[in-house]
């Protein structure tokens, strides 16, 4: 039938957590997408799922399947642009660790305004 | 009859102090009142009200009927009051009622991506709306393996590219109800079968086979009689994916 498609998510980098100088908020994230160059780019990422997804040494349950993984993910949510530059605001289901700074992020594209 | 001495002079005078000096029961004697007034009518014994009503009632064990007082008693306060009683079921929205949105690109015959489930990547064929908002969608099962389905259309990302189905019929029997999933008449035995794990397999009833098979039939003649037919067979067999360079926000679909 169909091959097994390509990606479906747009890719993003976690750049650090909302910050003024000198005292950050941990609870929403910064991203910087790939391909977004500015504010009107990155309104079309609004509303959009976003997940972080890392691998852990123990193996844990995956919903909908027997076999356990050592995947792990971390949901969230793109809020608002950030900036002039096409980042963008996200607010986790619980914050993202701090080593993740840095690594990627996968914006889905749903739910789909289009 | 004695000649009246007193004709012409009023009977009842006022005296220095403002009052009148007889009362009105004395004017009344005076006056000989009582031959002027006529008889009045014995009352009738009032119409008795019952106190108690036998209304119906349902449910059947509940004795059929209840007897209840036609005028409630004082005490009878009920705990909400009934205008706050209305407010509150106004408020509340029931799912049925609400209103369902269908986005302008989703019309029917738009070829729209999947973007999350078993089927995401797949370019399918959007039908109908359903009653509750739901998308039907169709593969066509043949081309990519996606069977006639519901979708919420969150989902969906519909791409410029339509086919006209105007002439596919879909079966009214295909509705939300249609596609419930359907409760296992199991009983919980008490012999301790309560721990068996009974996940039995979806298997595609007849009915959904024979329903597939009619509607998408109508598809694929929909899809041959469009003007790039060939061209689209392959489209809707390949999945959708993003590669390096394409952004979604850039993209037009």
């Amino acid at each position: 039938m169909a091959p097994k498609s390509g990606r479906l998510y747009a890719k993003g980098v976690f750049t650090g957590f909302k910050r003024g100088l000198r005292n950050q908020h941990e609870n929403t994230a910064l991203l910087k997408v790939d391909g977004c160059a500015g504010q009107e780019d990155a309104r079309w990422y609004i509303g959009k799922r976003c997940v972080y997804v890392y691998k852990a040494k123990n193996k844990t349950s995956v919903p909908n399947s027997k076999e356990k993984s050592q995947l792990r993910c971390i949901w969230g949510k793109v809020t608002r642009p950030h900036g002039n530059a096409g980042s963008v605001r996200a607010k986790f289901r619980r914050n993202l660790p701090p080593q993740a700074m840095g690594c990627r992020v996968r914006i889905m594209l749903y739910p789909s305004r289009i | 009859m004695a000649k009246n001495k007193n004709k012409g002079k009023p009977r009842n005078y006022a005296l220095d102090s403002g009052v009148y000096r007889f009362s009105a029961s004395k004017m009344f004697h005076k006056k000989a009142i009582h031959k002027f007034l006529k008889k009045t009518v014995a009352k009738k014994p009032a119409d008795k009200k019952p106190v108690f009503v036998e209304k119906k009632i349902k449910g059947d064990k509940n004795g059929g009927t209840r007897m209840v007082r036609v005028k409630k008693l004082t005490n009878n306060v009920p705990t909400m009051d009934v205008k706050t009683c209305i407010l509150h079921t106004k408020r509340k929205s029931v799912f049925s009622k609400h209103s369902r949105k269908l986005r302008p690109s989703l019309t029917p015959g738009v070829v729209a991506i999947i973007l999350a489930g078993v089927h995401k990547g797949k370019r399918v064929v959007a039908l109908k709306q359903l009653e509750t908002g739901l998308l039907l969608i169709t593969g066509p099962l043949k081309l990519n393996g996606c069977p006639l389905r519901r979708i919420n259309q969150r989902y969906l990302l519909a791409t410029k590219t339509s086919i006209n189905v105007s002439g596919v019929k879909v079966p009214e029997t295909i509705n939300d109800k249609y596609f419930a999933r359907v409760k296992s008449d199991n009983k919980v035995k008490k012999d301790g079968n309560i721990f068996e794990n009974k996940k039995e397999d979806y298997k595609p009833s007849e009915q959904r086979k024979a329903d597939r098979a009619s509607v998408d039939k109508q598809v694929l003649e929909a899809i041959k009689k469009h003007p790039q037919g060939a061209a689209l067979k392959s489209y809707f067999k390949a999945g959708f994916g993003l590669n390096k360079g394409e952004y979604p926000h850039k993209m037009i679909f």
